[in-house]
């Protein structure tokens, strides 16, 4: 059968008792087998986990640590280590796409009438005579109509 | 009993909240060990705790701006140290079965020095080994207290801050631990006279 009063065994233990407390303790473990007992158990306890191996942390912890930190460093601000190289990329693009759009509108331009002659021409009857126009039938025809005029 | 440098806290907090990060490694090596050891005996794996303690250092590099420093640096790193093993220990079944290296007899403390005689120290190494098993069988909440008491040696007060409860269910709690484990150990005695 437990005494009531070994919930005071830890305590006492860890001189966490008060005087009184002690005192009062003290004379109670000269008249109590069980918590006298349990007393010197717990002392051994005590002994047993101060044998407890402590080893030192793994070799290279540290610097394992302060790799991950730094990875989250990066992760946290991506625009700031490779900030200049991102300013650089976005340049280039900006130009490789304007130097596009005006090459494109100057190639536009330049062929823009001559397209239009040639589909104008290629829907015309002209094309069914005998001396269509820009055949050398149709370029005789011409100068000797002119020379007439004259 | 490790004598802890509070002057030496106060000068890496203050520079790594000034911008000097490498103030943190500062830190890693002062506390290295002993968060190691915790979570070792917190998760009774080697590999386990070494994940374990490096997570402990990089929550602490993510919450270190915004710590108070006139909070004691120590106990809030075993604070974090105790809610990342308990939360630890809630990973999957499978990988606590599988994930035991024997870790339990390379914790026993063998000190060749002093020469026991060979039978002595089969006990010893059976005791050890019982404690480990001992501490496994207590609940999470009464093996953390336990292991800061005992093996990190840390106060009644210290302890109430670390864990953020009062000094009544600190002294109930290791009275309860220890209770637990002398019994076990009592069990033990009995069947090795």
């Amino acid at each position: 059968m437990s005494c009531p009063k070994t919930k005071l065994i830890s305590a006492y233990l860890d001189k966490e008792l008060v005087l009184s407390e002690k005192a009062a303790f003290e004379i109670h473990l000269k008249g109590c087998n069980s918590c006298a007992h349990a007393l010197e158990e717990l002392r051994s306890l005590r002994v047993v986990f101060a044998n407890v191996e402590r080893l030192p942390a793994p070799y290279g912890f540290a610097t394992r640590v302060m790799a991950r930190t730094a990875e989250l460093e990066n992760k946290k601000a991506p625009w700031l280590v490779p900030f200049f190289v991102r300013f650089a990329e976005a340049a280039v693009l900006l130009v490789v796409i304007t130097v596009g759009i005006l090459a494109g509108k100057v190639m536009t331009n330049s062929s823009s009438a001559t397209t239009t002659t040639n589909i104008a021409s290629s829907l015309s009857l002209d094309l069914f005579d005998a001396a269509p126009p820009g055949s050398l039938g149709g370029a005789y025809l011409a100068m000797t109509e002119a020379k007439h005029e004259k | 009993m490790l004598f802890v440098h509070y002057d030496d806290d106060l000068i890496f907090i203050e520079r790594f909240q000034n911008g000097d990060t490498s103030a943190f490694g500062d830190i890693v090596l002062k506390y290295q060990d002993k968060i190691y050891n915790l979570c070792r005996h917190m998760l009774r794996n080697a590999d386990d705790a070494e994940d374990a303690a490096q997570d402990v250092f990089l929550k602490a590099y993510q919450a270190l701006p915004k710590f108070q420093p006139e909070a004691s640096l120590y106990t809030w790193l075993y604070r974090i140290a105790i809610n990342t093993c308990l939360d630890y220990k809630k990973k999957p079944i499978f990988e606590s079965l599988f994930g035991d290296s024997g870790e339990g007899e390379r914790l026993i403390h063998d000190r060749a020095s002093d020469a026991p005689s060979p039978e002595k120290l089969y006990q010893s190494k059976q005791i050890d080994q019982v404690l480990q098993e001992g501490l496994e069988k207590l609940s999470p909440k009464l093996r953390a207290i336990i292991i800061l008491k005992e093996i990190e040696e840390l106060s009644y007060e210290e302890i109430a801050d670390t864990l953020e409860i009062s000094m009544g269910t600190v002294k109930s709690r290791i009275a309860r631990a220890r209770e637990e484990l002398r019994k076990i150990m009592q069990k033990f005695r009995e069947q090795n006279p």
